[in-house]
Formats: C-alpha cells, sequence, structure tokens
C-alpha cells in the first residue's frame, strides 16, 4: 500500500513557490496593459448634478474617461441582486457608476482610462463633479429611527424583516422561573486581505472572445456576470484566479463594479486592461460586516436550562444588499450553537444605511451569533451562580440526539439539521487543555498579588459545506502526472496540498504527482465558489468521487493488459498489479495511455496504444459507453450543510491602571470530523484566531455622523500583528459527518467565531461586571470601570 | 464634525470691519488665498492652497450667506474642492466690541470627504484653529500697522480689477511677501477653507454695507 496521505501533515505543496516569490497575483498580471482609476463620491448621500470631465483630457496618456451615461445596454442596469430572499422585500443593488444618486462614500461615479495608473489619477482629479448634498443615515440608530431615508421608495430603510419561530417563545419565557434581558452590540469591522480585488481584462477581436483575470472567490460565477451585462456568449468568456493574496469573505462578492467596466472598457478599447485597487479603495468601496444590535430575552429553570429563546436583532446592511440577507440568517439560525433552546424565537430587521456595503467576512453572521448566545450562557450562569461549563453542558445536544433538527430554515434554504458532533467530549476535552477545574485556584492567587485575570469560555457550531455542489475532473497523463481541477477558488488555504492529498490517496500515486488548479474556468466551468468552509467538504468531496471513477477505470484497463480480475488488482506507488503478486504490474502511466487508442505515435511509450501494437480485435478501439482517456469528472451535491463545532477558552489578563488587556493563553478544542492534513486545519485556526482577537480588541470601522469614515489607513485601523496574536493551543476531536464520502467538516472560517464571546467573557470574569458590546479597548474597559465603580483599584493598591 | 474657535483682534469693531472691507487686504490675510471672485449676491469663489502633511493640494472654494443679524451674527455655508479632498461647512460667525478690541468666535459644522476625510480628518480641527488664529493675526498685523494695510509696488501685488464690463471683481494675492501672510502649506483645510471663506463673507457683508 502506498502511504496514506489523509490524516498526516503533509508539507504544503504551494509554499515554496508562494513563499520564494513567485506568487502571481493580481497586480502582476499583464504588465503593460492600460489602467483605470476611478472617481469616487467624497459624500455619503448625495445628487450627482453635474460631472465636468474637461480638465482631464488634455492630460498626457489619457485614453477614455465614461462616467454613467456612457454605459449602454445590460451595464447600464443596477448590478445583480445575487441572492435573492422572499424576506428580501426591498432589495437595492448599486449601478456599476453612480446614475444620478450616490449612496456611499466611495462609490465609484467616473472611471478613467490611461496609459498608467499615475496619469488616470492625475486625471481624476481634475475631474470636477457637482453634488447635491442630501442628508445621510449613519449607524443602525439612525437606520430605525427613519427620519431620513437612504433610498427614497425604502420605507422605514427596511430591506429586509424576517422571523423564524420554533414553539411559542414568549409564552415559554413569561412561565419561566427565571427570566433575563440582555442587549448587545457589535461593531463594524472588514476582512482587510493584504492583497485588494483587482481585475485584469483582455479582449481578442479576432476570435471575440474575453480573458479575464480577477482576484474572486468565485470565478465561474464572474464569468456568467460578465458575459451576461456585457453580451457574450459564456463560451467566449474565460475567467482566470491567480494566486490570490486573502479573501476572507470580500471575494465572494461578485461582480463588482469594476470586474464590469475593466472587462467592458477593454472591449470597448481593444486594449489590455487592468486596475488594482489601492488600500483606501479597500477600505471605502469594497465591502464591511458584523455591525449588528441585538435583543434577547430568555427563560430558564432553577438548573439554567433553557426553556424560551426570543432573541430580536438589527442587521446594517450598508447602501445596497448585493448579497442578500444571508449574514443575519447566518447569525439567526447559528446562535443557536450547540444547545437546545426550548422555544425559540428570532427576529431581524436589515436595515440601510449611508456606509460601504455589508457582505460576509469569515464566519459571517456567527462570531455576532456566537457573542449573543454564549453571553446569555454567562449571564444565566451568573443569575443563578453556577459554573459556566455546567449550565452549557446542561443545555447541550447530547450525541444520541444526533442528527439533531432544529426544525429551521439554514441559509442555504435547506433545513438546520446538525448531523455529528459530541459536544460533551468537546468541553471535557476543553476543561482539561485549558485547566478550567483549577483555574478559581489560580485567579485567587493572582488577585492576592494584585493582578487580575480571568477565563472564558465559548463554543460555536458552523454550518459548512453548503450546495448546491462542486465537481473535480481527474486525468492520469501518459507520464503518470496526475492533473486535478475544481472550479472554485484559492486564497491561500492550501487546496492544492489537500485536494491532492484526496487524490492521492484514492488513486495509490505520490502526492506530489498530483497537481491541483482551482478557480480557472479554461479548466473546470462548473463551480460555486469558495466560501462558507466549503472546499474540503465540496471539492474534497468531488474530487475523491472523480478519482475513484478513475481508479476503476485504471483497474479494469490494466486488468484487460495482465488478464487479471480487476477485483484482484491494487495501485502502489502509481503501479497496478495483483494483489500479493507484484510482478504481474503495469504502471499508471501506461494504462493512461492504453487508455486512449491511437493511429499516431508521438514516443515510445506511445508505440503501445497503435494500431499494430496487439490491440483486442474482438471489440472497437473505443468500447460503447467508454470514452478515450484516463480520467474522471464527478459532483458533490449534498442534501444540506454538515455542521462543524468547537469551543474556545482564553485566560486574559488586565492592567488595573491602564485597562490593557493581555492574552495570557488561547486553547481550542475543535471537531471538523476527519482531519485531512492537521498541519493545514490548525494552520486555519491560527489564522482565524488572529483575526478573533482582532475582532475582539482592536478592529472597528468609525464612521462620523457625516459619513465619513475616519480610520480608512493602517494608520489607524488596528490590525492585531503577532504580538498581539498568542499560542494558541489546539485539540482535535473527530466526529466524521455521514454527509460526504470522506467525513469531513469545514474548518476555514471556524477560529474566528468565538474570539469577541470568549474574550468577552474572560474580560468579564477579571473585572466582574457585564461586557455587552465588542470591540473593547482599553479605553472603553476604562471607562466601564468607572461606570461601575471600580475605578479606585489602582488608588486602593496604592494605598496599601 | 464640529470645530469651534474664538480670536481677539487688538482693534475696534468698526477698524476690524474696515479692513475687512477691502477684499485687497483679505486676498492677502487669507493663508493660502489665491484669488476670490465675487460670484453674484450672497455668493464669492476663491482659490486656497492648502494641505495637511502629504495631503495637500488647490481648492476652488464657494461661500453663501444667510441668517445675517448686522453686526454681530451670520451663518455662512461654505463648500470647497480640490483633488485632496472636499469641505463643506456650515459656520456660524459672531463679532462683539470687547472694549477697544474685537472678539470674534465661530461655531463650525464641517463635512470633510475625500481622502482628508479618512486620512487628515482627526488633525484637521486643530489645524483649521491655527488656520483661523493666523488669518485673524494677519487682519490684526495689518490694522495695527505691523504689516502695511497697502505694502510698497501695491499696485503690482494685489491686483484689483473693478469690473470695467460690469463683470465679476476678481482679486488676485500677491507674490507672497517674505514674512507675511505665510502660505497654509501643512495647514489643515477644513476649517483653514471654512475660517478663509469666513473671511472673505466679512469682508463681502462689510463691502454690501458700505456701498
Amino acid at each position: 500500500m502506498t502511504t496514506r496521505s489523509v490524516g498526516s501533515r503533509v508539507l504544503r505543496l504551494e509554499d515554496p513557490r508562494l513563499l520564494t516569490g513567485k506568487g502571481r497575483y493580481i497586480d502582476d498580471v499583464g504588465r503593460g496593459a492600460l489602467e483605470a482609476s476611478f472617481v469616487r463620491s467624497p459624500y455619503a448621500h448625495a445628487r450627482v448634478t453635474d460631472i465636468d470631465v474637461s480638465g482631464a483630457l488634455d492630460i498626457d496618456g489619457v485614453v477614455a474617461v465614461y462616467t454613467y451615461e456612457d454605459l449602454g445596454g445590460r451595464m447600464a442596469d443596477p448590478l445583480p441582486l445575487l441572492l435573492p430572499h422572499p424576506a428580501l422585500t426591498h432589495a437595492r443593488t448599486a449601478f456599476p457608476l453612480a446614475c444620478d444618486e450616490v449612496n456611499h462614500v466611495g462609490e465609484a461615479v467616473v472611471m478613467v482610462v490611461a496609459a498608467n495608473r499615475y496619469a488616470a489619477e492625475d486625471a481624476c482629479d481634475r475631474i470636477r463633479v457637482t453634488y447635491e448634498q442630501l442628508p445621510p443615515v449613519v449607524g443602525i440608530a439612525a437606520a430605525r429611527a427613519a427620519d431620513r431615508l437612504v433610498h427614497d421608495d425604502v420605507p422605514g430603510n427596511v430591506a429586509a424583516w424576517l422571523v423564524q419561530e420554533v414553539g411559542d417563545a414568549r409564552v415559554a419565557i413569561a412561565a419561566a422561573p427565571h427570566r433575563l434581558v440582555l442587549d448587545l452590540e457589535v461593531e463594524r469591522s472588514a476582512s482587510m486581505p493584504l492583497e485588494g480585488r483587482g481585475v485584469h481584462a483582455r479582449w481578442d477581436p479576432d476570435d471575440d472572445s474575453l480573458r479575464v483575470h480577477t482576484s474572486t472567490q468565485a470565478s465561474t460565477s464572474v464569468r456568467a456576470a460578465v458575459a451576461a451585462k456585457l453580451g457574450l456568449p459564456v463560451s467566449k468568456v474565460e475567467v482566470v484566479t491567480p494566486d490570490v493574496g486573502g479573501g476572507f469573505g470580500v471575494k465572494i462578492v461578485h461582480p463588482w463594479p469594476e470586474e464590469l467596466l475593466v472587462p467592458w472598457a477593454a472591449r470597448a478599447l481593444g486594449q489590455p486592461l487592468r486596475w488594482t485597487e489601492d488600500r483606501r479603495e479597500h477600505f471605502i468601496s469594497s465591502a464591511h460586516e458584523r455591525g449588528q444590535v441585538h435583543h434577547v430575552e430568555v427563560g430558564f429553570d432553577e438548573d439554567g436550562v433553557l426553556l424560551g429563546l426570543d432573541v430580536t436583532f438589527w442587521h446594517d446592511n450598508g447602501a445596497y444588499a448585493p448579497y442578500g440577507i444571508v449574514v443575519p440568517i447566518i447569525t439567526s439560525t447559528q446562535l443557536l450553537g450547540p444547545y437546545k433552546p426550548g422555544a425559540y424565537r428570532v427576529e431581524f430587521t436589515s436595515l440601510y444605511t449611508n456606509t460601504v456595503i455589508v457582505t460576509p467576512y469569515r464566519g459571517a453572521g456567527r462570531p455576532q451569533a456566537c457573542f449573543v448566545m454564549e453571553r446569555t450562557m454567562d449571564a444565566i450562569a451568573a443569575e443563578l451562580g453556577l459554573d459556566r461549563a455546567e449550565v452549557r453542558l446542561r443545555n447541550f445536544i447530547r450525541p444520541d440526539e444526533m442528527p439533531y433538527d432544529h426544525q429551521m430554515i439554514f441559509q442555504d434554504g435547506r433545513p438546520l439539521i446538525y448531523d455529528s458532533g459530541d459536544f460533551p467530549a468537546t468541553l471535557a476535552q476543553l476543561r482539561k487543555l485549558v485547566g478550567w477545574d483549577d483555574f478559581a485556584a489560580y485567579q485567587e492567587a493572582a488577585r492576592a498579588d494584585g493582578r487580575q485575570v480571568g477565563i472564558g469560555l465559548a463554543c460555536y457550531v458552523e454550518g459548512t459545506g453548503v450546495g448546491p455542489y462542486e465537481g473535480g475532473h481527474v486525468q492520469v497523463q501518459t507520464t503518470g502526472r496526475v492533473d486535478v481541477a475544481t472550479g472554485l477558488t484559492s486564497q491561500g488555504q492550501g487546496h492544492q496540498t489537500m485536494l491532492a492529498q484526496i487524490v492521492a490517496d484514492e488513486l495509490g500515486v505520490a502526492v506530489d504527482q498530483v497537481h491541483v488548479t482551482t478557480g480557472d474556468t479554461r479548466r473546470f466551468g462548473y463551480a460555486v465558489g469558495t466560501f462558507a468552509s466549503r472546499t474540503a467538504v465540496m471539492s474534497g468531496s468531488a474530487v475523491a468521487l472523480a478519482a475513484r471513477k478513475v481508479r476503476e477505470k485504471a483497474l479494469r484497463i490494466a486488468a484487460d493488459a495482465l488478464e487479471a480480475d480487476p477485483g484482484d488488482l491494487e495501485i502502489t506507488d502509481g503501479v497496478v498489479h495483483v494483489r500479493g503478486n507484484p510482478s504481474a504490474a503495469v504502471a499508471l502511466s501506461t494504462v493512461a495511455v492504453l487508455s486512449n487508442p491511437l493511429r499516431y505515435a508521438f514516443d515510445e511509450e506511445s508505440k503501445q496504444a497503435t494500431q499494430f501494437a496487439g490491440a483486442d480485435l474482438s471489440k472497437p478501439p473505443v468500447a460503447e459507453d467508454d470514452e478515450p482517456g484516463l480520467e474522471g469528472t464527478d459532483y458533490h451535491s449534498p442534501m444540506q450543510s454538515t455542521f462543524a463545532n468547537g469551543m474556545h477558552a482564553v485566560v486574559v489578563e488586565t492592567d488595573p491602571a491602564t485597562a490593557e488587556i493581555k492574552i495570557l493563553r488561547y486553547c481550542v478544542v475543535h471537531d471538523c470530523g476527519t482531519l485531512i492534513n492537521p498541519m493545514i486545519v490548525e494552520g486555519q485556526i491560527h489564522g482565524g484566531v488572529a483575526q478573533g482577537v482582532g475582532g475582539a480588541l482592536y478592529e472597528r470601522m468609525v464612521y462620523d455622523e457625516a459619513g465619513q469614515l475616519l480610520n480608512a489607513s493602517f494608520m489607524d485601523f488596528l490590525m492585531p500583528y503577532v504580538t498581539e496574536v498568542p499560542k494558541v493551543e489546539i485539540d482535535h476531536l473527530e466526529t466524521p459527518s455521514p454527509l460526504n464520502p470522506l467525513g469531513v467538516k469545514g474548518a476555514g472560517e471556524a477560529g474566528v467565531i468565538p474570539g469577541m464571546a470568549v474574550i468577552a467573557a474572560a474580560v468579564e470574569d477579571a473585572e466582574g461586571f457585564p461586557i455587552t458590546r465588542m470591540p473593547i479597548s482599553p479605553s472603553e474597559l476604562f471607562e466601564l470601570r468607572r461606570l461601575h465603580g471600580r475605578d479606585r483599584v489602582d488608588e486602593a493598591r496604592g494605598d496599601r | 464634525m464640529k470645530i469651534t474657535g474664538e480670536a481677539t483682534v487688538a482693534a475696534p469693531v468698526e477698524r476690524v470691519w474696515w479692513a475687512l472691507n477691502d477684499p485687497s487686504v483679505l486676498v492677502r490675510t487669507i493663508p493660502g488665498c489665491q484669488q476670490l471672485e465675487e460670484t453674484g449676491p450672497d455668493a464669492y469663489r476663491m482659490t486656497v492652497t492648502a494641505g495637511v502633511a502629504a495631503i495637500k493640494g488647490t481648492y476652488d472654494g464657494e461661500v453663501r450667506i444667510t441668517d445675517q443679524q448686522e453686526p454681530e451674527r451670520f451663518v455662512l455655508h461654505a463648500a470647497g474642492a480640490g483633488a485632496p479632498g472636499t469641505v463643506s461647512a456650515d459656520v456660524v460667525v459672531r463679532l462683539e466690541a470687547v472694549g477697544d478690541g474685537t472678539h470674534l468666535t465661530y461655531d463650525a459644522d464641517a463635512v470633510v470627504g475625500g481622502v482628508l476625510g479618512g486620512v487628515g480628518q482627526r488633525m484637521i480641527a486643530s489645524v483649521a484653529r491655527k488656520t483661523a488664529a493666523e488669518f485673524f493675526g494677519n487682519v490684526e498685523d495689518v490694522l495695527t500697522g505691523r504689516a502695511p494695510a497697502m505694502p510698497a509696488g501695491a499696485a503690482a501685488m494685489a491686483e484689483l480689477r473693478p469690473d470695467p464690463d460690469g463683470g465679476p471683481r476678481v482679486f488676485t494675492a500677491p507674490a507672497r511677501a517674505p514674512g507675511f501672510g505665510a502660505p497654509a502649506a501643512g495647514l489643515g483645510v477644513a476649517l483653514g477653507a471654512a475660517a478663509a471663506l469666513a473671511g472673505v463673507a466679512l469682508g463681502w457683508l462689510i463691502g454690501r454695507r458700505s456701498r
């Protein structure tokens, strides 16, 4: 047997390339092309009354200047509503270039094309746009007040309103022996990949075809959108995603205005054209997430067991809603975590504001959901004087209750049924890992030393691997090389390695023989995209199924060649042989040769497949129902999502004087089913935890009342450095999913989900007063101490 | 963004108004002002060069005056746009005679957009106050004789084109004399522009009264 690859810490095949500067990102594509730059609205809400481009026209190198007036056909229509939903009654999307109104700072108004970006930006500076300012709506409170409207025809600024209810939560809460009310808030943040968006387009006038390179999470869907908007047959549009320097959700949105305008102008001008987003553009014209305000009412018994949960929340969807209401739907369903809520009612209102659009950012509504549910669990424990872990344990869904049907509809329109997980075991493992039961003694000892430490715990369940499908293509070349393609894209997660491991095991070849291509419509035309921690589940399963087809065909052809029964054959290190008789063997590369009957040889190997090489004359060279080539394509399309889970614990220390919050330990127990590559999964968790720390302690979007983003640069938007990211201690638990051939569940987003919840819990434990709003800065903690009369800690110690 | 500030000019209100009545003085006392133009009743246009650190450029600004309560109060609506960003502000300006001097207060509600809004905004309030102080200091210098009301060679330095064809009056700043009316390089623009525009508005108001 070839050494099994799945489950082992195979070094990432992509790393030698990426770590030695050989990555090829969007800005590396098409050097020398014309470049675009955009005039963007400086106002959050305004009417465009005049655009004077005359000053730009005499600048050297300027090729074209486009405004909305220049857009014809379907380019002049609003951008697509990607995810329609019956509750999204007032969907509004932007135009590629502002038509007559702008609804957030950063909205594109004019596109300039020039010989280079320098000239294009100079031209932008000389274009005079006259605006009539309108009163802006900034923040959830202003949107709810609705004395100003973002869109005149959207009453109350309400894009969508949705209620899901299981049982009668309000009656259950009213009848419960204990009740609590909590108001919980999460501020805005953003994906903030190192590499922003970018597009390069090349029109070939000789065959009327278009090739688009774009830094996206959804190549096939960009292709469909570009073809539709430009009136081209899909077969004449290729979309290629090169290396992507991070997506984290923001690049699942498509088509961005620039993703349409650049190909459109490249065709109009008959010249290659590109645009690379700069950091300020990314802050003000890409997408944000997280901003939500929640009101919780909960009823429970003396043991802390939930009887009824009623959650109402308000989601700030920004100026437009192209990505629908996926984020608040995820919050409303994933809020339940590993718990049985008793009766459950959840209601959300998705509101327009004059700010950058809100679309999924790694975690996608789950960090808010986890924050709300876990804060509620901690509040129940505090109310009853119970251990926080014990309260959670009493509310868990038990392993023998799986699959567990919450009787709700998930973000994919399918039922919210948990397929797997052992929550009590996960909790027990975490308690042991972090030393939960010994912490009280440590806290007491620290307090005696004048130190404030606290511990927190947070649990989540994450629906991963949503449909509708992904596909895979596996082909064994006559050299023995195995080429694999799947349509979804990669942003550095290690897909090339992980998918290669799966195929290597299925085919019995070495991992380094397997070469994986993602996100290239020339190689695989059907795909959905990379989001919702779905690549291992969806494309992993698809390439496994495709590889099984290839294996079956290889064994059949080899059985003919070896005059053996296919059932007696196995493949080891790329050689098909009779089990127990290594001498009766044929290399997989030879099988690939034999799979494709030839008239013309092109090398020594290929002579074996030519007409006089002794083929079986009793049947046609390619049998009925067979195809030439040693390749296979298959798809994975499950009935529903798989549900991964995990639990985090953190120990923090808060400085009594400065209110600085320091993380002392960060522990993770993680269950994503079968581990394909533990090292890659741990890397995903590390990155997720880093973003969770950022979301809890640093990252926020500071808008002023006029809708200006005040911290639109890396000077002012704080991201954690390696110095702020703790060492992450990880234990794995593997409860395989029954929903796919590999038993896997997604792992990409998990690390970020409990960050705000767990750190809030630990700070609360250290400080002794409730933390209800995240992120939290030292200044805010300092203010909270004053509010709760705890600001004398420092003086008290000084007196000792 | 709210910006408030005050200034005292060591000259009686009447003298302050007299000084502000002369656009050729204003064009030299407003930091960074290159040109100002009367565009109609209650309206002026001006060009100011200003910047915060690396974010500098030339702004075209317009002002509109409302709510005049002569002589102590008016509201100025200023809007300026340039490559680095946009500034629009509603500024309440008050004048009060205090002893032998004049006490001016301004109370601005400004919207700052573009790169300036996202990157430079935190510095703007303090820089704007500094620019306003510089403006009022320049006015005082003129009034107290520390700087000449009309320097030598004034005809060449401050050109007054008194509408021969009934067109707008345009006033162009002279090349900066050393130590006088230093350009606003390194200074903020938001209230810098607004304060400058306030100065223009004052001059305009006084000018209208004297006609």
